[in-house]
């Protein structure tokens, strides 16, 4: 906290400061810019830590840019006028979150098609607010905008920017320091695990994109009254690229880059335009070079300032997690003729199985038996054709993974699927969030230090798991393995769904494993079912085997039993049946 | 009156054919591809103004054909194999680095030609008598070589034996390569196959718009949405956009205004990334 105090407190002033430095003209020039740093650091928030591009950020600027113009000409020198800067920001912000969530609401593709949504409806406000003259003054804009009442002289706005700056670099600073920030992180390293520990994707996603929209609405509503004009260029389709270009060229993955980026673009073009007509296409240039080599923009030559970073490496204290709110019995699954097609290709063709009294059940089958389908379709990942599919005894018409994941299922998939990004740590807390935050906890630092004791012992059972600044994708596969097998675990699941934990593994790690599985699952009074092709690992886990062919249940019973089955060997070795 | 109506039946037409020639190269890039080259409008100007510049040199206006060919492919080439090669052919990263292309492409332009507009002489004068209604000859000549070229390459993508490697290549390209095709040679070909031919799109559209350097970005925003309507990779997708988006566009723009067509054409376009962004025939 302190480390943040004086970081922000020094930017702050650092802003307040400028005209100082560089005379009144060029301290309103900056003020300019300044705005289009608010709305680029939007930018930057969205794409440089939840992975969403916006391309038209630019129709939110003008929506407030607009909406401030007719708010101050119509409330004049009352100091009321001061409220239409918050209050124009705070409709666009709202605006931005409605419309984000009705578009992210049940769509998970990755694909550019949200940028192109957003790109699409920038160039159609251009269209409207160039046409429809009678309300935005059409070409030409709205003219002789007043300015805020008390802020007449030159410079007298450009300290209320700069401050406004300075609080919004500070607040969005707190925020990706927050456990929201390591959300929006780990929407962009790998949404679907997120939705599978629980969390509501599309909320988080419509969240950021509404911080982005409150940023471009507090810009839009101060270039009103800076620029005392408002035309529909705010909206036009360079604008919005040129944001873009801002957040990357100085770097969207920090907070500062956008600002650093609006800045020294902003400062070059204006000073080179006319006399260099070669500039632009400097920028266009290292735009590109950005794109191809330079993620990190012009911060990157900032990285090794990292090194000199206040309390570098402090770690939060360790608190108890609260407890989560737990039904004691274990997860029961039953399928009804469940049927699942993906084109001509039948997947699953009328499986019927339900969980009964035993702990771990085992699904094996041969290749394409529909083990691995059956647990997709069950968590929402695969459209069911037809058939129920019942969950604690409940019809779930169309599960989705997060709503199952809530109601107490724990996955891992077959292929480990972390955040890689991320540290282990930050891996660790996300699982152990899900299902305990409650209200504005995504907003409290601390929540990085929580522990439970189910953490504290696989921490003890696998060392690695202590290293925990260390990035997951630096670990091996088997550690991976390991990482979200304890992700899923510390969820304290009612029911676990395991496909292949040991796939990949050394001897060593397997009979850790399996231990730690037997050990969950006295503690933890759960159901786990587990894929395995491994007959001994299923003969030391199982307390019932099911077996799949085809899509469909062919038997079921002790290990030995299923294995002196005729129909299960005929499956297996071959021959007649 | 009922020529009128012809008339106007034709002009539809003629947008829709237009509109084809030019979202056949972004088809091939995009569609085939998942290249999103947003730059794919500055191709088309630049054959533009390779045919404003060999008019102007006094050459035969079809020299201007070959002539954009070149330019558009080479340049293509270069932006083939340093941009798009390096970053994978990822449709994100190659929408954002060929937004820095079309700008720098844009700029370029500008600083050589000047911002103003330029007008290319039609090379084919004249007009013919349509049931009594004087039509452009110069369009019909249009219409009929887009005719000819979309469906030569509707029955070459079908049936030549590259065309099923490219085929086979967007399907699977690991296996693609297993069986001997390379993977690498057919996607540089195809994207400068699609350059090249927006450069030829360029050289066609020339003498009927003005040609000026930011005359890319209203192509490309028609282009793109009638791909994302009719669905990428099919050649029944590009007919279907086109026909949807350039149709809507004029028979919206004649009867109401050219504003609404556009509001019109955005808003479709929106309905259909929001809740089917593969289009309406996409590839399987």
């Amino acid at each position: 906290m302190g480390s943040f105090l004086v970081r922000n407190g020094l930017i702050l002033a650092l802003l307040v400061l400028v005209p100082t430095f560089v005379g009144e003209f060029w301290a309103y020039q900056l003020g300019l810019y300044f705005l289009y740093a608010l709305a680029a650091m939007g930018v930057g928030l969205t794409w440089g830590q939840a992975g969403i591009l916006p391309l038209g950020q630019g129709m939110f600027v003008a929506l407030s840019a607009y909406t401030a113009a007719y708010g101050l000409s119509g409330i004049g020198t009352s100091p009321l006028a001061f409220v239409v800067i918050p209050a124009a920001a705070l409709g666009v912000a709202l605006f931005g979150f409605l419309f984000s969530t009705v578009v992210f609401r049940g769509h998970s593709d990755r694909g550019p098609s949200f940028s192109l949504i957003t790109l699409a409806l920038t160039l159609a406000a251009f269209q409207i607010a160039t046409t429809w003259s009678s309300v935005t003054g059409g070409f030409n804009g709205l003219r002789n905008i007043p300015g805020l009442p008390g802020l007449d002289g030159f410079l007298d706005l450009y300290y209320l920017i700069a401050v406004v700056l300075g609080l919004s670099i500070a607040f969005v600073d707190y925020l990706l320091r927050a456990p929201l920030g390591a959300l929006w992180r780990a929407i962009a390293d790998n949404e679907r695990r997120l939705a599978f520990l629980g969390y509501d994707v599309a909320a988080l996603k419509a969240v950021a994109f509404a911080v982005a929209c409150w940023l471009a609405g507090l810009a839009g509503a101060l270039y009103a009254p800076q620029q005392n004009l408002v035309t529909p260029d705010l909206a036009g389709f360079a604008f919005s690229g040129d944001l873009v270009i801002f957040a990357a060229v100085g770097g969207r993955a920090t907070v500062l880059g956008p600002v650093i980026g609006a800045i020294v673009v902003g400062v070059l073009s204006a000073e080179l335009r006319d006399r260099f007509p070669w500039w632009e296409i400097v920028i266009a240039l290292f735009f590109i070079v950005v794109v191809l080599r330079l993620p990190g923009g012009l911060m990157t030559l900032f990285a090794p300032l990292e090194r000199l970073r206040l309390a570098r490496g402090q770690t939060p204290r360790a608190s108890r997690a609260p407890d989560k709110p737990r039904a004691a019995a274990p997860l029961s699954v039953g399928f009804e003729d469940v049927r699942v097609r993906m084109g001509d290709v039948t997947i699953l063709d009328g499986l019927s199985v339900k969980t009964g009294d035993e702990a771990v059940l085992c699904l094996i089958g041969p290749n394409g038996a529909g083990k691995t389908s059956a647990l997709n379709v069950m968590t929402g990942a695969l459209p069911k054709r037809g058939g129920r599919i019942l969950i604690d005894g409940v019809d779930v018409l169309r599960p989705e993974p997060a709503a199952v994941a809530r109601s107490g299922v724990g996955r891992k998939f077959q292929t480990p699927s972390v955040f890689p990004k991320l540290t282990i740590d930050e891996n660790l807390a996300i699982a152990l969030w899900s299902g305990r935050w409650r209200g504005f906890d995504l907003l409290r630092p601390s929540l990085f230090g929580w522990t439970t004791p189910l953490l504290d012992e696989m921490r003890r059972r696998f060392g690695f798991l202590g290293s925990g600044g260390k990035a997951a994708s630096d670990l091996s596969h088997g550690e991976r393995q390991i990482l979200e097998l304890t992700m899923a675990l510390i969820t304290e699941p009612r029911l676990l769904l395991l496909d292949e934990p040991c796939a990949g593994l050394s001897h060593e790690e397997t009979a850790q494993v399996i231990d730690a599985i037997q050990w969950a699952r006295q503690s933890l009074n759960l159901r786990i079912i587990i894929i395995e092709h491994d007959m001994e690992l299923v003969r030391r886990l199982a307390d019932r085997v099911v077996v799949l062919h085809q899509g469909r249940f062919l038997a079921d019973g002790s290990v030995e039993e299923v294995q002196g089955n005729p129909d299960v060997r005929a499956v297996y070795v071959g021959g007649s049946r | 009156m009922e020529s009128l109506l012809v008339t106007q039946a034709i002009n539809v037409v003629y947008e829709v054919l237009i509109l084809a020639v030019l979202v056949l190269g972004l088809a091939v890039v995009m569609g085939l591809l998942n290249v999103l080259n947003i730059a794919h409008g500055e191709f088309v100007m630049l054959g533009a103004y390779t045919a404003y510049t060999v008019q102007k040199a006094g050459f035969p206006y079809l020299a201007a054909v070959p002539a954009a060919a070149v330019v558009c492919g080479v340049i293509g080439l270069l932006v083939e194999r340093f941009l798009i090669r390096p970053l994978r052919y990822d449709p994100f990263e190659t929408l954002l680095a060929t937004w820095g292309l079309g700008l720098l492409l844009r700029k370029l332009v500008e600083l050589v030609f000047g911002r103003g507009f330029r007008s290319v002489d039609i090379p084919i004068g004249g007009s013919v008598s349509i049931f009594g209604e004087a039509y452009p000859t110069y369009r019909l000549v249009l219409m009929a070589i887009a005719v000819v070229v979309v469906v030569a390459l509707f029955v070459w993508y079908a049936r030549a034996a590259t065309g099923a490697r490219i085929r086979a290549m967007v399907g699977n390209p690991v296996l693609a390569e297993a069986v001997g095709i390379r993977t690498r040679q057919l996607a540089r070909n195809t994207f400068v196959a699609g350059t090249a031919w927006a450069g030829i799109a360029g050289v066609m559209i020339a003498p009927l718009t003005p040609v000026e350097p930011f005359m890319g970005l209203t192509l490309i925003v028609n282009s793109f949405f009638a791909l994302v309507v009719g669905g990428m990779g099919t050649v029944t997708g590009l007919f279907a956009g086109s026909t949807i988006i350039g149709g809507l566009q004029s028979v919206l723009s004649a009867s109401v205004s050219p504003t609404t067509a556009y509001l019109a054409m955005l808003i479709l376009s929106i309905l259909f990334l929001w809740q089917r962004p593969r289009g309406l025939f996409p590839r399987p």
